[in-house]
């Protein structure tokens, strides 16, 4: 093997600088500081799910629309409605920075709600409030005509079905949101927070998340 | 788009230079963009099957960490599996310019640019899904602008930026999932990669042991000295001001944050069928130099030969039409590139590209008149320089007296044409090709250098002195070199006596390309 002339070591030197430099530079590129929340501004988020309330009037058939009716087709108790939808309103020391309408998921809005909204909050001490408004001011009763109906009707090869209907209405409800809900509270924000409000289920009520971290 | 091609061709030819002037023809990694990658896949899934047995689903941040400030191994080996990363995406992009300045993205080549395309596309998905497992900050970053993304796109019940609201723990599921695609996609990568060479006879997927083991040393080491920096573990709670971000893998990303998801989507979506065009665009009219190559069954003795030298499995041997008992080649236009290997590998000059078949290149030889010696010049010599080389390596060949005669690869080249040149009074002969690897017909110098040295059809007949025959590589960058060796060969055929024009002289009666030429076709 014939040793390497002053200009191959040369060469070397300079290939072994340059390949230094690029696997510097590839360091640098796989981690470069890019800028992402550069301001000192927090964040406001609200989050969550929830069933929205069912709008729907009912009423308990006839004898003679029954018998209408194939016989598996005879539901004595009949419902029409719609979900509800609501109002979301934030202010922050009094200042309205957020207002929208929440609806049900899906095409036919007949899903549970999903709310993600963020907003820049400034650090500090701030009035926060935050309201959740049935946007419909009156809403039909499907517990009581179901409840009639289950009363007048919950006899013979069906007995016990209208009253499971009713107890399975009155569930439903439950599960709703409830038609207002209101967060109305003084907090304390540090530089680049994030304060999350979420629906809490079992108080059903607004509340503000404790995150760590 | 012509003007792009060409520029992109500028630019891949100035970075080619300098990297053969750094690292020398042989070991320029530009040549080996295509084998690099698949070079860091190979490392990717060792890394990652060291790495996916300490991951935790329970707590990925924890894991990472943990595996970050592990100096004996974990640290360098995440470090490791994070730079192959950005070499794998750099290489494949550095594969796609170059494919694409230098015309091999249309026609027979279609298939390949797609599925590269494809590979690029899964390989930059798989990345982030890869980033997003570690659920550092810029894990993070990267999850939310994914699911932001997403959330348009009306197929998930539940927005998927919800799990990263901070309302409850993000679900491990989110990360099964993740782990699942990140581990599922080199799968498919290696479905794709089996496409994307389907078309090669030869496919060459690593590059050569030297360079794969030094770039994994280099990468090695740049992981234990350098290693590749874990942000803050994520969190719902608190935003951050920078991320540690990789700008290989999401260079797009502080673009994409300032753009609507719809918007992004449809850049996304604009760019994508932009370059699934591009073999649509720049195609070019399968005539002249692209032309295929056609067999012409007169001559075609069924050697076998041109389909095994085809470097794109283009050519078959099927049953004659006439009552010879021998098989003859034919050649599948949608599958030839118009490369021309075909016509040096046919001894009885019976297949090429229409004007590019052996035949046609002694025609050609026997129209056109060698220029005169020049005064310092004591003979000839003849330079045989493929087209595709830098023009001017092939003038300043020109410069020092040679006689330039221009081929489109030098694995086009039938060795009759050598020894034409020889016998018509050449004192030497010097081919210059292109570096092995960055050969647009692939396998150009690797076949003449077969056929001239070591009998392969169709050889360079035994009577012609190889001593006055010098093949050289005309690579950017290199110039100097190629210059050298010719310089060099000059001197050595100079202190060998003139050799005498054997026009007229007997010949034998198939090889022979005079011969050839002068018999009825």
């Amino acid at each position: 093997m014939r040793a390497p002339t002053a200009q191959q070591a040369l060469h070397g030197i300079i290939a072994t600088v340059a390949t230094a430099l690029a696997l510097v530079a590839l360091a640098r590129v796989s981690a470069a500081p890019v800028p992402y929340h550069s301001g000192r501004a927090a964040l406001l988020r609200l989050s969550w799910s929830a069933r929205p309330e069912r709008i729907e009037v009912c009423r308990a058939l006839s004898r003679e629309e029954l018998e209408e009716r194939e016989e598996h087709m005879r539901q004595r108790v009949e419902c029409d409605g719609r979900f509800a939808t609501y109002d979301l309103r934030v202010t922050i020391d009094g200042k309205i920075v957020g207002e929208s309408v929440v609806r049900g998921g899906g095409f036919r809005h007949d899903r549970s709600m999903y709310l993600l909204r963020e907003m820049d909050i400034p650090s500090g001490k701030r009035h926060l409030q935050v309201s959740f408004t049935r946007h419909e001011k009156s809403v039909g009763d499907g517990a009581s005509p179901a409840s009639e109906a289950a009363a007048a009707t919950d006899t013979g090869i069906f007995a016990g079905r209208a009253t499971r209907e009713v107890a399975e209405r009155a569930r439903r409800a439950r599960a709703a949101v409830p038609p207002r809900l209101v967060l109305d509270t003084t907090i304390f924000v540090s530089d680049r927070r994030v304060v999350v409000i979420t629906f809490d289920h079992e108080r059903r009520a607004l509340s503000i998340v404790n995150g760590t971290g | 788009m012509r003007l792009l091609e060409r520029g992109a061709r500028r630019m891949i030819r100035a970075l080619d230079a300098a990297a053969t002037r750094l690292f020398g023809m042989a070991h320029n990694p530009l040549h080996q963009s295509g084998t690099i990658a698949v070079a860091m896949l190979v490392v990717l899934i060792a890394t990652g099957a060291y790495l996916v047995l300490f991951y935790r689903l329970g707590a990925p941040a924890e894991s990472v960490a943990g595996l970050a400030a592990d100096p004996w191994l974990g640290a360098w080996m995440r470090s490791l599996h994070r730079y192959a990363t950005d070499v794998f995406l750099l290489a494949a992009l550095l594969h796609m310019l170059r494919m694409f300045s230098q015309a091999r993205s249309w026609g027979p080549r279609t298939l390949a640019w797609v599925s590269g395309l494809m590979l690029l596309g899964t390989g930059m998905v798989c990345a982030w899904t890869g980033f997003v497992m570690a659920w550092d900050s810029f894990g993070e970053r990267l999850a939310r602008e994914g699911g932001r993304l997403l959330d348009v796109v009306p197929i998930f019940s539940e927005p998927l930026s919800r799990i990263f609201a901070g309302d409850g723990p993000v679900p491990s599921a989110f990360f099964f999932v993740n782990l699942f695609v990140h581990i599922g996609l080199p799968l498919a990568i290696g479905a794709v990669l089996w496409l994307h060479v389907s078309h090669l006879a030869r496919p060459v997927l690593l590059p050569p042991r030297v360079l794969s083991w030094t770039l994994v040393a280099a990468l090695t080491l740049a992981s234990v000295v350098m290693p590749a920096a874990l942000g803050e573990p994520a969190s719902a709670f608190r935003l951050a001001s920078t991320t540690p971000t990789d700008l290989v893998v999401a260079w797009w990303l502080p673009l994409s944050e300032r753009l609507a998801p719809a918007a992004v989507w449809a850049l996304l979506l604009l760019l994508a069928v932009a370059l699934l065009l591009v073999p649509r665009v720049v195609r070019r009219r399968r005539e002249g130099s692209w032309a295929p190559s056609v067999v012409d069954p007169r001559y075609c003795t069924g050697c076998n030969q041109c389909p095994q030298d085809c470097p794109w499995e283009a050519i078959t041997m099927v049953k004659r039409a006439d009552d010879r008992p021998t098989l003859v080649a034919l050649v599948d236009p949608a599958r030839c590139v118009s490369c021309g290997i075909c016509a040096g590998s046919c001894a009885p000059m019976g297949v090429g590209p229409p004007g590019r078949s052996g035949r046609d290149q002694l025609q050609t030889l026997r129209n056109a008149s060698m220029t005169e010696p020049g005064p310092d010049a004591p003979f000839p010599i003849v330079a045989i320089c493929c087209e595709q080389a830098p023009a001017a390596h092939a003038a300043a060949l020109r410069a020092l007296g040679a006689h330039i005669h221009p081929v489109s690869c030098i694995g086009n080249l039938h060795t009759s044409v050598i020894e034409r040149f020889i016998r018509d009074g050449a004192a030497g002969v010097f081919i210059g090709g292109c570096p092995p690897r960055d050969c647009l017909s692939r396998e150009g110098p690797k076949w003449l250098h077969e056929r001239l040295f070591n009998d392969r059809e169709a050889e360079l007949q035994p009577r012609v002195d190889r001593r006055r025959i010098r093949v050289g590589t005309l690579a950017p960058g290199a110039r100097g070199d190629a210059i050298a060796l010719f310089e060099t060969f000059v001197a050595e055929v100079a202190s060998m006596d003139r050799p005498a024009r054997a026009v007229g002289e007997a010949s034998e009666p198939v090889c022979d390309p005079v011969a050839l030429l002068d018999s009825p076709s």
